[in-house]
């Protein structure tokens, strides 16, 4: 235990962890300020859930077909349908976010695109009540934040490209210009 | 002058020779998951180990009974959570042996990428909360998990991309995978997997020849081959023990047959054993990755239409068992269907359950200090465990 | 003025501005490992997280005291006490400058070395009036460990009383005008890495804490402690610690040698101590911990053989240094 070679191996190793833990003294830390800074979302990030409007008529995009609630593995989500003359809409729909699992099969069922998710993860509250979403609440989402990539359709078209669709060709080099950045902006 | 009828109060079972029970609680800051052992101590050194599980137990597998083959792969992350492609692989790849059901190169590719990010991202939790448990949260282990969590947060940022979800993900579904690749992806892929490699070998410098760590880890929590291969372990506990077995290699799945890698093996059985194959195992997941970025097919990710209502995937009468090889070993899932939307019965073979039943055989004769080594050797997910 | 009154004003001063530096050095730690660990620590508390340790001192004392109910009381009550006197009169005989010092004795070292082990005594009352057996056992190992290392501190800080010829503390930091202790070829190298080993061990710092690591991470002889008392305990601690970085500083380092004018001497002893204490909180993010089975062939397989094999080295080094300049 006491030779000086095994002596001087075990300095050395000591050393060298020694310097590991130095230089990393001189590294940029790591830690994002939050809330001081925003965090950047990627695309296709799975937040808070919302329903939308069309873009064009202003009208709900909801039919209440009630596929989301019955996607829904933990059953969170509860319609009631409205049966107008034109189409159907929506007259109750509730969500309850506290026991929400964020797997995105709602997003994913849905034929109009009615629920998605959005681009934000702020939900911290002090009374559970509040994460009980109303259909008003779950509008007024919608408005507030950026909506993900993920909506329905998009996620459908994925899997199953609409007839006559040219199949992406899988990006394997970056492009020519300037690479795409990170969507999180993450380095270390 | 110590009052005896207060003294009394602390009962010390002393009875034969200095035999103490301890009790190595639920709750404690070995950061493995809720986990009780009774320890039988004999002054400091374990004479007997009796273990309790269960305090996890959140019935998967009668939820499974009651979820469809399309909602369930998102429930199936959460037994094992810390690896959670790994189960939903396996509940989708037994569902398609039943169904046979056609699965596209490409979707097998994203897979095996996204199991082997998976994989790496484990590795990376686990030396980290290894050398916590070894070295304290308030000193040199806290640093090595420091680094170990920044690394994996890069992992996460790429699931992140592609999924949406940093923890508990849903990419998998009967017939494919739910999401493509988006646009550079694969560069940002690459660049991580370019920076982690980096570390790890400032890991190895910061760990191997540290006479420290070699002080806590050689030599202790051996297990022998014969253990091994009767008590049923799997993973890196029984490629750490000589057994050359790896169900990617031995019973190739999911295309892995088209990937060039090694599987290491080490002879002695001990903690440092396990840890030289896990280390060993992150540079050969690096490699599988690159490989399948490289030659990635164009095609579609799914052979079944896309999603569109809870009761679309219906699997005929059958029964079959997916393995996949888990960062943890042997991840089984024993699927009987019966032509409805919902499984009759699923059940899961977690690898954690078994690689903690070695704990009896092995833990006697050490001391109390190395229970916490050897544990986060066996790198248990209580999850698994329990279910 | 009287000298008693002198003196005892010298104390309360060197007192508060003891504590004042134990206080904001636990932010020092604080921040330098978090650099470590590429991330920035305490931030917002104050600027750059300056008023920390004045918030955790606050919070501290407004925390409820918990006594269990079966401990000892006058041995659970005292003991937090009865641990940080020695740790607080350790700093009675450093001198800061040439002639700003408590008390010069000329025992100085003896006294530092014996009175700082005295804080084995408070720990263990601590342990023992918690009537915990997990307390208990951290307590035994605790006095274990700290008595094996306190022998190769002792020798190893013998080395520079050899070198000096004398025991009074400023005597040894005027002997390193010329040249630092540290700097003495082999000799000088291998005193200061031994003293800095045997500090680790000492103060129960990884890797040498199995006691807080004790019975799977409860904190040792300290569990019951709460609130103040808790407090106490982890001043004493830092004291200690200062304290034995100061007079590393002091034997090894020069003290307050340096360049510059006179009056910045005690801000060099400052730094240089602060610099032992970078070095020892270096090491204790840098490793994991090892067995307290492995502690103790440590310190009496290696240590203590090693550290006096130096001491007679420098016995007869000096000794073939003085004739031969005759």
């Amino acid at each position: 235990m006491a030779s000086p070679e095994s002596l001087t191996t075990i300095v050395m190793a000591v050393l060298r962890a020694m310097r590991v833990t130095f230089l990393n003294l001189f590294r940029k830390p790591v830690t994002v300020h939050y809330p001081d800074v925003e965090r950047k979302y990627p695309n296709r990030f799975r937040g808070l859930l919302a329903l939308t409007y069309d873009q064009e008529t202003g009208e709900e995009n909801c039919i209440g077909c009630r596929l989301c609630e019955y996607v829904c593995p933990p059953a969170v989500i509860k319609v009631e349908m409205l049966k107008a003359e034109k189409r159907n809409y929506a007259k109750t729909f509730t969500l309850e976010l506290y026991a929400c699992e964020f797997c995105e099969l709602c997003v994913q069922v849905c034929p109009t695109d009615a629920i998605i998710m959005m681009k934000s993860f702020d939900l911290a509250t002090t009374d559970r009540r509040e994460m009980l979403l109303d259909k008003d609440r779950l509008h007024a989402i919608g408005l507030q934040h950026q909506p993900s990539w993920a909506t329905g359709n998009r996620l459908r078209d994925a899997q199953t490209p609409p007839k006559g669709a040219p199949r992406p060709h899988p990006p394997q080099e970056p492009p020519a210009a300037k690479p795409a950045p990170s969507p999180t902006g993450a380095s270390a | 002058m110590i009052d005896t009828a207060v003294q009394s109060q602390v009962a010390i079972d002393y009875s034969a020779g200095e035999r103490l029970t301890m009790n190595m609680g639920p709750q404690h800051p070995s950061a493995h998951g809720v986990f009780r052992a009774i320890l039988t101590l004999e002054g400091e050194t374990v004479v007997g180990v009796d273990a309790v599980i269960g305090y996890l137990h959140r019935c998967h597998e009668k939820l499974a009974e009651t979820l469809t083959y399309a909602q369930y792969p998102s429930i199936a992350s959460k037994t094992d959570y810390v690896a959670a492609m790994t189960s939903e692989f396996a509940y989708v790849l037994a569902a398609e042996q039943i169904g046979v059901v056609d699965v596209p190169k490409r979707a097998q590719y994203i897979r095996v990428i996204a199991a082997e990010l998976q994989r790496i991202a484990s590795h990376l939790l686990w030396l980290g909360t290894w050398c916590m448990d070894m070295g304290g949260a308030l000193g040199g282990g806290a640093t090595v998990f420091l680094y170990c969590i920044r690394e994996r947060e890069l992992i996460l940022d790429l699931f992140e991309s592609l999924v949406g979800a940093r923890l508990l993900y849903g990419l998998f579904q009967v017939g494919g995978v739910r999401y493509d690749l988006p646009d550079g992806w694969p560069q940002q892929c690459r660049d991580t997997l370019a920076t982690i490699e980096q570390r790890l070998i400032e890991y190895e410098r910061l760990l191997e020849d540290n006479p420290f760590f070699l002080a806590r880890a050689r030599g202790v929590g051996f297990i022998t081959r014969e253990l091994a291969e009767d008590v049923g372990v799997a993973g890196p506990l029984l490629r750490g023990s000589g057994v050359n077995f790896d169900l990617r290699r031995n019973l190739p799945y999911s295309s892995y047959g088209d990937f060039t890698f090694s599987v290491p093996v080490e002879p002695e059985g001990d903690c440092f054993a396990r840890y030289r194959v896990r280390m060993v195992e992150f540079r050969q997941s690096i490699a599988i990755v690159r490989q399948a970025l490289d030659r990635l097919p164009d095609g579609p990710i799914s052979s079944r239409p896309a999603l569109k209502s809870v009761a679309q995937i219906r699997i005929q009468k059958g029964e079959a068992y997916a393995r996949v090889e888990g960062p943890r070993g042997e991840v089984g899932c024993y699927l009987i269907a019966d032509g409805s939307p919902k499984p009759y019965r699923m059940k899961w073979r977690g690898a954690s359950f078994s690689n903690l039943s070695v704990l009896p055989h092995v833990l006697p004769g050490h001391k109390v200090a190395d229970v916490v080594a050897i544990m986060g050797s066996v790198d248990p997910v209580f999850g698994e465990v329990d279910r | 003025m009287p000298a008693w009154l002198v003196a005892a004003l010298a104390a309360f001063a060197v007192l508060n501005v003891v504590l004042v530096i134990v206080t904001y050095v636990t932010l020092l730690e604080r921040k330098f490992a978090a650099r470590m660990q590429t991330r920035i620590g305490p931030y917002r508390v104050g600027p750059h997280g300056l008023l920390q340790p004045i918030a955790d001192a606050v919070k501290l004392v407004m925390k409820e005291d918990i006594v269990p109910d079966a401990a000892d009381r006058p041995v659970y009550n005292l003991a937090p006490i009865v641990f940080l006197i020695p740790c607080m009169l350790i700093f009675a005989t450093i001198p800061f400058a040439p002639g700003l010092g408590v008390a010069d004795l000329n025992i100085g070292i003896l006294f530092f070395l014996a009175v700082s082990a005295m804080e084995i005594v408070g720990l263990f009352m601590a342990g023992w009036g918690s009537n915990n057996k997990y307390a208990l056992l951290s307590a035994m190992r605790a006095v274990n460990q700290i008595i094996s290392y306190d022998l190769p501190f002792i020798f190893s800080a013998l080395v520079p009383v050899l070198l000096t010829g004398s025991l009074r503390l400023s005597d040894i930091a005027a002997a390193q005008s010329g040249l630092w202790f540290v700097f003495y070829p082999v000799i000088g190298q291998l005193a200061f890495l031994f003293f800095v080993i045997s500090t680790l061990a000492a103060e129960n710092r990884v890797p040498f804490d199995i006691l807080e690591a004790e019975s799977e991470l409860v904190a040792g002889f300290r569990v019951e402690y709460s609130g103040m008392k808790f407090a106490i305990i982890q001043l004493g601690e830092y004291a200690h610690m200062v304290g034995s970085s100061f007079l590393g500083a002091l034997l090894f380092l020069g003290a307050w040698s340096g360049p510059g004018p006179e009056w910045l001497g005690p801000i060099w002893f400052l730094i240089k101590a602060m610099l032992v204490f970078l070095l020892v909180t270096w090491v204790r993010w840098s490793f994991v911990r090892i067995r307290v089975d492995q502690i103790l062939t440590l310190s009496w397989k290696l240590l203590l053989p090693a550290t006096l094999l130096l001491l007679a080295t420098t016995a007869v080094v000096i000794v073939w240094r003085t004739s031969g300049l005759t």
